[in-house]
């Protein structure tokens, strides 16, 4: 991994900006980090409305559609940029009651997840909501940008819900495979946690294989000087994990994610997006 | 340990490579399909209704059944929507195709427009293949205008034969045609205009019983979905030598309206397009249209200025439009057929207002006047050929022409004499080729009576063989008259010569742009 820069802030002007603010200042603050408050203006250049069905072209036709949509994307665009500067100043505000933090603010044009992409090489972690301004309108309980955002993104994402509670402890959701071993791998490289206690919780069909799993996760975190707590609950993981939060009071949960192929999951279902959907606590999903 | 041996195993499985792609493969799907639904399948049935007189005018123009320019329009639209690099471009039959087919169509018949069609598109496919695309550099900006202003005098004309020679109902109902399709977008902006144009006028037409001509009396119309069928030509050299004249004229014709739409669609909807998918997607376009019984298609301004108006964005925007043209059809050829003549040639009036460049014409005056001779002459020569391709050619000829004279004068040359009168340099500055070889040669006083010729082209460029040799005239002029002849820095200056040049950029070269 290249040098980890800062922690950014992914918001859009919908409640669960606040909580986003929150999450990611406590994160920054806690890892010693810069935040960035990143508010992505789409322009949607791809799509377009129009009353204009008379399909008509007179004089000077494409000329004047040319003046017209140039002078009201200027409009749109002045709009939006100062709504979003207001937006973004009050965010950084909230964030700058901890202490220390340095705090920016950035505004770009361009598309989420292109935009997020190009900025990987200066990002630790990426903090969003689970939801975004679209929320009201949908009956999604999880946003649709989640998933490609997670899937294309190569740094530990933080999902955050609509509360914002200090974390007190984490669970981490363990299989023993790849993608959950880098999980625990990860957190035991994080010195900034250890006051955290840790719930290492694997779920699924009995084999002989887990206590062995589990036994790693642990010492590997014991030895970074974690406190460390592991159990092995049989069943389905999508209920028993959301269990294990509720009945341990988990503040935060750690997955690895979508290790299965995006064709895979078409047919499978994905775990991710269903224990995303099922917790209620934040979570980080590391897809490295 | 054993773990962190495996883990660096398992860090290279495929999906770490392949989900990404896949991902932004399915994003940039969503973003050219699925992002702009609503507008463009309202965009698409507004096109689709002005695409239907338009394929049927095109298609009077190459002298063909309108069957063949609506199915083209169709197979076009929908092949296109798939294979075009230029979401929310509209393609179908265009009258600057139709125009290139009528002696083809009048000499050998159908069989080979199809034939020619299938070949214009294998061509279009080679020359997106081999970046042909990249050649639109070269045509300027007032080609591209004589361009649209020729396209526009031509489909106007091919009105004119409905218009002369024809009852006076004709005219009454063409001009109130005119009148619908302007007015009516004042008052609303809900419906087509042409469409009302067209219902209004029929209807009329129908309801008084007026004997004009209708688009029933010009020929076919599809009455099923169009079918696979060979062109049934024989396949030889002889067959070939017909159509392959055509089809190169066709795919150039295509290629240069089709790119020419793809920047302005750019251009309005402030985003970027693939050129030479396009010239490929064309390509793959005009082979489907051949094979479905269609005549060859490309871009059109016209219709992608619609589209863009009425809110399409996507590649939705354009495969509605044609799919929503064929059940327009399917559902309405009894009334299309009734559609009277007139009402057709008022909407193809308004499309040639609206194709035109009327700025063009105000600017006239205030522009360079090379630019404007360019201009004209294209149109001159396209609307005497009835050829674009030929139009564009005499307009590129002439644009480079004109370059080359301009740049032709920036030369100068001065001259000093040094050691009491016994030495004089002269230093060249500027661009020494065809062009402007006389001129250099001119400036050298060979009567004078001196020693030693000192001829400093440091700071000049040579750019071809003839630069050089009249350098070569003018050291052998000096020494006839006595003179030993010095010249300084040859080599500097011919570094241009060298077809691969590039960075041979010479200190001070600037500044011979400036007035010295």
């Amino acid at each position: 991994m290249k040098q980890p820069k800062k922690v950014l802030a992914c918001v859009d002007q919908s409640p669960y900006a606040d909580y986003v603010a929150d999450y990611s200042a406590w994160v920054a603050q806690k890892f010693n980090l810069p935040l960035e408050l990143l508010h992505i203006i789409d322009r949607h250049q791809e799509t377009a409305t129009s009353d204009d069905h008379s399909g008509a072209i007179g004089f000077d036709a494409q000329e004047n559609l040319l003046n017209r949509l140039a002078e009201e994307e200027g409009e749109r665009t002045r709009a939006t940029r100062e709504q979003g500067r207001i937006f973004l100043n009050d965010l950084k505000k909230r964030c700058e009651h901890h202490q220390g933090l340095s705090v920016d603010v950035r505004q770009r044009y361009g598309q989420l997840l292109e935009t997020l992409d190009e900025q990987q090489q200066d990002v630790a972690l990426y903090v969003l909501g689970r939801r975004g301004k679209s929320a009201d309108q949908s009956q999604r309980d999880l946003g649709r940008h989640v998933e490609s955002i997670s899937r294309k993104i190569r740094r530990p994402i933080l999902t955050v819900a609509n509360t914002f509670a200090e974390p007190k402890n984490v669970l981490v959701a363990y299989d023993g495979k790849r993608m959950t071993r880098k999980c625990v791998s990860l957190l035991a490289g994080n010195a900034a946690l250890t006051d955290l206690p840790v719930h290492v919780v694997m779920s699924g069909k009995q084999n002989g294989e887990a206590d062995k799993h589990l036994e790693w996760a642990s010492s590997t975190l014991a030895k970074s000087g974690f406190e460390v707590e592991t159990a092995y609950l049989p069943g389905d993981p999508e209920q028993q994990i959301p269990q294990a939060i509720a009945d341990r009071e988990i503040d935060m949960l750690v997955m690895g994610a979508y290790s299965r192929s995006p064709l895979k999951s078409l047919f499978l279902g994905s775990k991710t997006n269903e224990l995303l959907r099922a917790s209620k606590v934040p979570t980080v999903t590391v897809h490295l | 340990m054993r773990i962190t041996i495996h883990s660096a195993r398992w860090a290279v499985s495929p999906w770490q490579s392949g989900a990404p792609f896949y991902w932004s493969f399915m994003n940039k799907l969503r973003q050219e399909w699925f992002s702009n639904i609503r507008s463009d399948l309202l965009a698409g049935l507004v096109v689709a209704l002005a695409l239907i007189p338009e394929a049927i005018a095109f298609s009077i123009i190459a002298g063909v059944d309108p069957r063949v320019g609506l199915y083209a329009s169709f197979c076009i639209a929908v092949v296109i929507a798939f294979a075009g690099g230029r979401p929310g471009m509209i393609s179908a039959a265009t009258g600057a195709m139709a125009l290139l087919m009528v002696t083809l169509v009048k000499e050998h018949g159908l069989e080979y427009l199809f034939a020619a069609t299938i070949l214009t598109g294998i061509l279009q496919i080679i020359a997106g293949w081999i970046r042909l695309g990249e050649l639109m550099r070269f045509v300027s900006r007032s080609v591209v205008t004589g361009f649209v202003n020729a396209l526009a005098i031509l489909i106007f004309m091919a009105q004119l034969p409905e218009l002369i020679d024809v009852p006076y109902a004709v005219y009454v109902m063409a001009a109130a045609g005119l009148g619908i399709i302007y007015g009516l977008p004042f008052i609303t902006r809900v419906v087509p205009s042409p469409l009302v144009a067209i219902v209004l006028l029929t209807a009329v037409s129908i309801y008084f019983g007026i004997d004009v001509r209708t688009v029933g009396d010009m020929g076919d119309l599809p009455s099923t979905l169009p079918v696979f069928l060979i062109p049934d030509i024989p396949l030889n050299l002889e067959t070939l030598e017909i159509i392959f004249p055509y089809a190169v004229t066709l795919m150039v014709v295509g290629l240069l309206e089709s790119l020419m739409t793809a920047t302005i669609v750019d251009d309005l909807t402030d985003t970027t397009s693939n050129k030479s998918r396009e010239c490929m997607g064309q390509g793959v376009a005009n082979i489907a249209s051949g094979f479905l019984g269609g005549m060859a298609g490309c871009a059109m301004i016209g219709q992608s200025v619609i589209n863009v108006k009425s809110g399409g964005r996507g590649r939705l925007s354009t495969l509605s439009a044609g799919i929503f043209l064929l059940l327009l059809l399917l559902f309405f050829s009894d009334w299309v057929r009734q559609i009277p003549m007139a009402a057709l040639v008022a909407v193809m009036i308004m499309v040639s207002i609206g194709t035109f460049n009327w700025d063009s014409i105000r600017s006239l005056r205030t522009h360079p006047p090379s630019s404007s001779v360019v201009m004209v002459v294209t149109v001159a020569v396209t609307v005497s050929t009835h050829d674009l391709a030929q139009g564009v050619l005499s307009g590129v000829l002439l644009s480079g022409f004109f370059f080359a004279q301009k740049v032709g004068r920036i030369l100068v040359i001065r001259s000093q004499s040094e050691n009491e009168g016994r030495v004089r340099t002269y230093t060249v500055l500027g661009q020494v080729f065809f062009a402007s070889a006389d001129r250099f040669a001119q400036s050298f006083d060979f009567k004078e009576v001196i020693d030693t010729v000192r001829i400093d082209v440091s700071r000049a460029h040579f750019w071809d063989i003839t630069a050089v040799s009249a350098l070569d005239k003018v050291v052998l002029k000096f020494r006839r008259e006595g003179a030993d002849v010095e010249v300084i820095g040859l080599n500097e200056a011919s570094a241009t010569m060298v077809d691969r040049f590039g960075l041979h950029d010479k200190d001070g070269a600037e500044d011979l742009l400036l007035p010295q």
